[in-house]
């Protein structure tokens, strides 16, 4: 009986035991309610499909409008070519204060340039990251990751032109503590992305058509080199230029116009283009880019926000009749595609100071231009971020920093030749040697040449020029060649990040 | 209830009458009726003492009895009124008139999972009945309850018909999601907007941690148990069938002052010299007069209530329909009801609530109040045309909102069916259990059209555009309790233990579609026959799939109806949580006493009621979306190719915290019941504080993780509300005019205790308007208090200007606004606190007045102590109209020193005190003056109920506020109070009658 009942109870406590334990497992089971389409971080990529995905997306972050100087194009506006733009009282305390160079680093544009710029960093390491764990075609595998590198050093590129020495992420899940890493740190991780990339990545033509736009071997090798000029690496930068010059691949469009219109998307002249959408559906996610947006011609027809507005002094800055005037500013009663240009009511046609002298008149950046009389095709603008013209000049002026007046001449008045569209009286070739002056007319070249493409600024400031050219305008020397740290940024980190120089 | 005892009292009275025995005597008649309402009571036992004899009246009030020669008196008991002792002597007809007896009327309170005897809870409840919940015509019953009950705030932000109130119990509990929940029958939901007010019995409020606690995670915002009606037993199983309808007409309460056509151009000529070069000339619109219109409202519902005692029913039909005061905007519901009670045997009972409401809602244009507020004055609305057709003129800036309206067709339709089963059984005269099954089953369909037209090139639409959306929501919850009674000697337990489970699942899909062949409602549709498909979106709502499981349990103790102890405990465990924080606990514990009952007590005469209760516990709020806690994958597609294709892209996207919590809310409540002079004065004196910690928190991280300016959501907040309410009623009578006031009065102070991030930065929480900071939520402050310059006057000329810090673009007759930092600089640092949106005082009075036929009511609500933003005003990237206190624009030096010179924008209109109010008001909540038709009338239309009354809704309001209404609800606590414009909410008069056959 002793034993019974022992056994009984034994086998009463299983039963319970197991009872117990079904309904604690369909407790758990019930509890666990799986994310409906939805993936996560933990599930992806995994496969082939996911990792040509994850490089697509890496693309995406330049469509964004915040990727463009945090939306608006204040490196122009804060060089001597721009003015804010808009009717007077638009942004005129978010934006305005960049035309004199009294900006804060609580302003929203730098954090907003940061951030974006970091969100790419991070889409290019997952891609680096995963995708060398994943069971997939080989040639594709190098391929992604070439991508992946390449744009990863255009996005740090502007980080340290911009902002100097900022952290090292080069993984999906980095630390909360890290400080800034020095300019040569970053500068070395551009460089060797670059040279990875170049190995990694096919010539343009190797993609098909409808893949126009991915990152080509010619992009890496022009932007390596100018990551050197940039540094003042002026040997190291001339080869790479010369590769991209030398493979043949690359030309001037014959019409000016069409270096930066719907005509010449990613056509000859095209070495880095960001692709979007000539819909008429607004919105990023429909394959769209706000930048020419935000700088579209405002009031009638309704093409835009109208920032950036040419400035006098840049106009005045062409030389007698050059064409790309006419081709880099829309006037007032222009008609473009057939379109009449009547600007905006709020804006004035013309501003002057207070002792009666023109300062401003309303017009706006051609660059920009896409048919149309409504928002929508101005989202289609494919902005140009590395084109041969800027190759050619860059070339020009790594040689002449090298001693090569003759090879530097030959590219600059081959940019010269284009612009003067077969009117001999017009943009004679330069021809002076002399190294200052050389470089002198080569600055003054891209000036005009690529006016409004978001060079000028920080040509002024590489070259050192920035002090003499911006000063009356507030730059400061010692303040303004760097952006500031963005003050949200140093919160967030809670001081771990130090300011820049007199930004404090 | 008042029913509900003389019905039982009534069976029971007829049990013990057929047990008496016939006895030789004479016999004894009369007639019981009310004192109250001079009407007849059945159901009132009448008992020879001494003997265990006795009858009980008839439909009727009628009694007849036979006395034995000794009996010299009769006893007439009935629940809720004094027992009289009559001394019959040699009468053969007595007539009784009871009168109520508040002290001893034993009022059940509807708690969670069960009732208490109003003197026996511990808990804060408050309590509204159906004639006060009938009292606002509105779509939604919560909007009857303004002013209503002490600690609960309802705010008419939006006149859109068919648009819910905001509800807040006791203050802003969260950063969050403040909403309360609704316990429907039992069943558990989100929203009542299907409920039709008529159908209710009565909504109980739970507030204090010893009511809410039962309910766990979601407990923390308050919880309305709502009791629908239920049929009858007992009587002569006749129906009683009710008809009700009302009419109404809504206008627009009051315009917003703007400046008329003339006005606006001279005010334009100050700094555009010229623009208007005749100011006789310029038209004069008034945009207002344009699209607001008096509209009706109509009410009606027809309901069949009776039963027996085996089964009893309720069925109702009800109809409502609201048109909008703005064109092509208007709300129809229909709501079908039926209560079910079946007694199978003598210990099982089974039952359903079932309800069924389908509806149609159509919007108009969403910003037409804005586009109205802003349009200029000096634009005709149309253009001349030859061929007589409508041409819609342009309006610059905001478009013509005439356009706007014409051009938008947008509905909403759908149905929504809450329903539960329910079985109860009696296993010994101890115990009971119930299992219920709720559901709660949402369609709904979203539906908008745009044409193709072309106004201006800002105002137009090149290709017509469609878009749909379509919801399905289900929800099931099963409901498994397991109660216990007993009383032995002077103590009274009740206990009650419980599990739970539950499930929600709400998936949605979006269509749209653009160019469609053909522009008429039938063609609406997506398919490939007459248009392209450019997206369809579909998934499931984060905040809306999750099941849950929970055990739940209950003592409430009594000795001697003098002491009182409830404990309560629930087990909560949520899908929305990470494996590890997956389970919280929520315990409360109560006592109170009865101090009427002490022996102590019985020298007070003037003392009718004396309690005191106070209770402490934990409420979580599960209002998250689940998402929060995964890192996830996003879609970013890619655009390659000269004929620029979009290629597929899929990336990490968003960084979230498996570490999340529940958030929790730990709630003190102290409360005096009291009454006096027969409880002719009754009330209630309740102190709360509840303090909510683990709130969640979107914080950002550090821009270089990638994260970009998304935030992460952590465990990261706290905040305190604390406060008084009062209630009070007096009841008494002059002559034949019987009076009841009633009243409640709230304080409440909120304030954020913690706010940690992960930088200094993150330690205020900021809501913006266009770009700018309106508020700004620190440590020390009420959530969302408002943010802005403060401003001290005009600079009256130069030399004042130059003397003072300023904006750069300021001149003379421009707003000074104050240097806060002393830096010498007018930026973004001298921002500061201007004010809080939440009221410290929020009241309610109610007078109710009948005489003979006559009825009267009166209901007010109001509350003071806050701020109410403006905003609307502030932001002016075009030239828009102005307010009408523009025109006492400054002039020169010394003329004005509050309207600055006239700008078309800029910096006087920045965020600033100049637009903050104060965001008192009192307001005529409802006005009904109601009259009996006299029971001969009624009856000979075979009637035995006739009311007839006249109605106002918002009849006034008192505020300084200039906009439509002092109220502008604010979906998030961070965005409070602050007027962008909103469709106004209307004042309503209604003529209604009220049959009972």
């Amino acid at each position: 009986m002793h034993t019974r009942s022992t056994s009984m109870m034994k086998i009463t406590r299983m039963v319970l035991l197991i009872a117990a334990s079904l309904v604690i497992n369909a407790c758990q089971d019930f509890l666990e309610v799986p994310l409906q389409g939805t993936l996560t971080q933990s599930d992806f990529p995994t496969n082939e499909t996911d990792a040509l995905a994850a490089t697509n997306a890496i693309y995406y972050i330049l469509r964004e409008s915040q990727y463009h100087t945090g939306l608006f194009p204040i490196d122009d506006i804060l060089s001597d070519d721009a003015y804010k733009g808009s009717n007077p009282e638009d942004a005129a305390s978010t934006v305005g204060p960049y035309e004199n160079f009294v900006m804060f680093p609580t302003d929203a544009w730098f954090a907003n340039w940061w951030n974006t710029l970091y969100r790419g960093v991070l889409r290019a390491n997952v891609v680096i990251e995963y995708v060398p764990q994943i069971d997939m075609d080989e040639a594709l595998r190098k391929r992604y990751i070439g991508e992946a590198k390449f744009l990863r050093a255009l996005f740090y590129f502007d980080l340290v032109k911009a902002y100097g020495g900022v952290p090292l992420v080069t993984k999906t899940a980095p630390d909360f503590t890290q400080v800034r890493a020095t300019k040569e740190e970053i500068w070395t991780l551009i460089e060797q992305d670059l040279t990875d990339a170049i190995q990694a990545l096919p010539l343009r033509t190797a993609y098909p058509a409808k893949e126009a736009g991915r990152a080509t071997q010619g992009a890496a090798q022009a932007l390596l080199g100018k990551a050197h000029l940039y540094q003042g690496e002026f040997t190291l930068a001339a080869p790479q230029f010369d590769a991209v010059i030398n493979s043949g691949l690359y030309d001037l469009e014959p019409d000016f116009d069409d270096a930066n219109s719907v005509n010449g998307e990613f056509g000859v002249e095209s070495v880095f283009e960001i692709g979007a959408v000539d819909g008429l559906l607004e919105g990023i996610e429909n394959g769209t880019n706000y930048y020419a947006n935000v700088q579209g011609v405002r009031g009638t027809p309704n093409r835009g926000w109208g920032f950036n507005r040419p400035s006098l002094e840049l106009q005045a800055a062409f030389e007698a009749n050059d064409p790309r005037l006419e081709s880099t500013v829309i006037y007032l009663g222009e008609v473009l595609d057939g379109v009449t240009i009547a600007g905006d009511g709020p804006t004035p046609d013309e501003t002057r100071n207070e002792n009666g002298d023109l300062i401003e008149i309303e017009c706006y950046n051609q660059k920009v231009w896409t048919p149309g009389q409504v928002v929508a095709p101005t989202q289609g603008h494919n902005r140009r971020l590395i084109r041969f013209a800027d190759v050619l000049l860059m070339a020009a002026e790594a040689h002449n920093e090298n001693g090569n007046a003759g090879v530097a001449l030959t590219h600059l008045n081959r940019v010269r030749l284009r612009a003067r569209e077969g009117n001999a009286a017009i943009l004679p070739d330069v021809s002076v040697t002399d190294k200052t002056q050389l470089r002198a007319r080569i600055l003054q070249e891209r000036r005009v040449e690529l006016a409004l493409e978001g060079h000028r600024f920080w040509d002024l400031v590489r070259t050192g020029n920035a002090p003499a050219v911006l000063g009356p305008l507030g730059f400061i020397t010692g303040k303004h060649e760097l952006f500031p740290i963005p003050q949200s940024e140093i919160d967030l980190t809670q001081q771990r990040l130090d300011q820049n120089p007199n930004w404090d | 209830m008042r029913t509900f005892y003389k019905i039982i009292s009534l069976s029971l009275a007829l049990m013990v009458a057929y047990s008496s025995t016939f006895a030789q005597g004479r016999m004894v008649s009369g007639r019981v009726i009310s004192v109250e309402d001079q009407q007849p009571l059945p159901g009132v036992n009448v008992v020879v003492p001494g003997t265990g004899r006795g009858t009980v009246t008839d439909m009727d009030g009628r009694y007849a009895i036979n006395l034995d020669e000794k009996d010299n008196s009769l006893v007439f008991s009935f629940i809720g009124y004094t027992t009289q002792t009559i001394t019959v002597g040699t009468q053969t007809t007595v007539n009784v008139n009871l009168e109520l007896d508040t002290q001893s009327l034993e009022e059940l309170v509807v708690i969670g999972y069960g009732t208490v005897k109003k003197s026996d809870l511990t808990g804060s409840v408050g309590s509204v009945k159906t004639e006060d919940l009938v009292k606002v015509v509105a779509s939604n019953p919560l909007q009857s309850l303004q002013g209503k009950i002490a600690g609960l705030q309802v705010i008419n932000g939006s006149g859109t018909p068919g648009s819910a109130p905001i509800v807040r119990v006791r203050g802003v509990g969260t950063f969050n999601n403040n909403n309360p929940i609704y316990v429907v029958d039992g069943v558990i939901l989100d929203d009542i907007s299907f409920l039709n007010s008529s159908d209710i019995q009565s909504m109980e409020l739970l507030k204090d941690a010893s009511a809410t606690a039962i309910y766990g995670n979601r407990g923390s915002n308050g919880v309305f148990i709502v009791t629908t009606k239920q049929g009858t037993t007992g009587g002569d199983g006749k129906a009683v069938i009710n008809f009700s309808g009302e009419y109404s007409v809504q206008r627009l309460l009051k315009k917003i002052d703007l400046l008329n056509g003339r006005q606006f151009g001279e005010v334009v000529n100050q700094f555009r010299p010229g623009e208007y070069n005749n100011l006789d000339a310029l038209p004069n619109t008034d945009w207002q007069d344009l699209i607001f219109s008096v509209a009706p409202m109509q009410n009606y519902q027809l309901s069949f209530m009776g039963g027996s005692e085996r089964n009893q029913y309720y069925f109702s039909v009800g109809y409502f329909k609201q048109e909008g005061i703005i064109e092509k905007s208007s709300y129809e519901r229909l709501s079908l009801r039926l209560n079910n009670a079946y007694k199978i045997n003598n210990w099982l009972k089974m039952g359903n609530n079932l309800s069924f409401a389908p509806y149609k809602q159509q919007n108009t244009a969403g910003g037409a109040p804005f586009v109205v507020y802003r349009a200029q004055p000096v634009i005709n609305p149309y253009l001349a045309s030859p061929r007589g057709d409508t041409i819609y003129s342009e309006v610059p800036g905001v478009g013509n909102v005439l356009a706007d309206i014409a051009n938008t067709n947008s509905y909403n339709r759908g149905l929504r069916s809450v329903g539960s089963f329910f079985a109860e059984a009696t296993i010994n005269q101890d115990f009971r259990f119930r299992t219920s099954l709720g559901l709660d089953l949402a369609y709904g369909e979203a539906e908008s059209f745009t044409p193709v037209f072309y106004v201006s090139p800002q105002q137009q639409n090149a290709l017509n555009d469609l878009n749909k959306g379509s919801s399905i929501f289900t929800s099931w919850l099963w409901e498994n309790t397991l109660s216990y009674t007993k009383d032995i000697g002077k103590h009274h337990v009740d206990a009650l233990a419980g599990f739970t489970s539950q499930q929600l699942r709400n998936e949605f899909t979006n269509r749209s579609a653009t160019d469609l062949a053909r522009t008429d409602p039938n063609f609406w549709y997506i398919n490939g026959n007459t248009v392209v498909p450019t997206s369809v979106n579909d998934g499931v709502d984060p905040a809306n799939y999750f099941s849950m499981l929970s055990f739940l349990g209950r003592v409430n103790y009594v000795w001697n109806d003098k002491y009182l102890f409830t404990a309560t405990f629930r087990r909560d465990g949520s899908s929305k949580f990470l494996v590890d924080n997956r389970w919280g606990n929520f315990p409360s514990i109560a006592a109170g006493w009865n101090l009427i009952n002490e022996e102590f007590m019985s020298s007070i005469p003037l003392v009718s009621n004396l309690k005191l209760r106070a209770s402490w516990g934990i409420t979580g709020n599960d209002k998250i979306s689940y998402l929060d806690g995964y890192s996830t994958i996003g879609s970013a597609n890619a655009v390659f190719g000269a004929q620029e294709s979009q290629f597929v892209g899929f990336t990490f996207s968003r960084l979230g915290n498996p570490d999340l919590r529940w958030e929790l809310a730990k709630q003190t409540d102290v409360g005096l019941e009291f009454g006096f002079l027969e409880d002719k004065l009754t009330g209630e004196l309740d102190y709360y504080n509840r303090n909510t910690e683990d709130i969640l928190v979107g914080l950002r991280v550090p821009g270089y993780v990638g994260n970009g300016d998304q935030t992460v959501v952590y465990n990261a907040g706290s905040m305190l509300n604390t406060g008084i309410e009062l209630s009070l009623a007096w009841t008494d009578e002059i002559g034949r005019f019987n009076y009841k006031v009633s009243g409640n009065l709230t304080t409440i102070r909120n304030e954020v205790t913690k706010i940690t991030g992960t930088g200094t930065s993150d330690d205020e929480l900021l809501a913006f308007y266009n770009g700018q900071t309106i508020t700004r939520s620190r440590v020390g402050d009420p959530i969302g208090s408002f943010a802005g310059y403060v401003t001290n006057g005009l600079f009256q000329n130069q030399a004042e200007l130059d003397a003072y810090p300023h904006r750069a673009d300021a001149q003379p007759g421009d707003v000074r606004y104050v240097d806060i930092n002393n830096d010498g600089l007018i930026n973004a640092n001298d921002i500061t606190n201007l004010g809080s949106p939440i009221p410290t005082l929020m009241y309610g009075f109610s007078v109710e007045g009948w005489y003979g036929p006559f009825r009267l009511s009166l209901d007010f609500a109001g509350q003071s102590g806050n701020k109410i933003y403006n905003a609307k005003e502030t932001v002016r990237p075009d030239l828009y109209n102005y307010e009408a206190h523009v025109y006492n624009y400054w002039r020169g030096e010394g003329t004005s020193t509050s309207e600055p010179r006239p700008t078309a924008g800029g910096s006087n209109f920045l965020l600033s005190d100049r637009f903050i109010f104060d965001g008192d008001f009192l307001r005529l909540r409802s006005l009904t003056l109601a009259y009996s038709l006299p029971k001969s009338v009624a009856e000979k239309a075979y009637l035995s109920k006739a009311d007839v009354f006249l109605r106002g809704n918002n009849v006034f309001t008192r505020s300084k506020f200039p906009g439509y209404s002092p109220e502008a609800a604010g979906g998030s606590p961070l965005f409070n109070n602050i007027d962008t414009s909103v469709y106004p909410v209307a004042s309503s008069y209604s003529l209604g009658i009220n049959l009972t056959f």
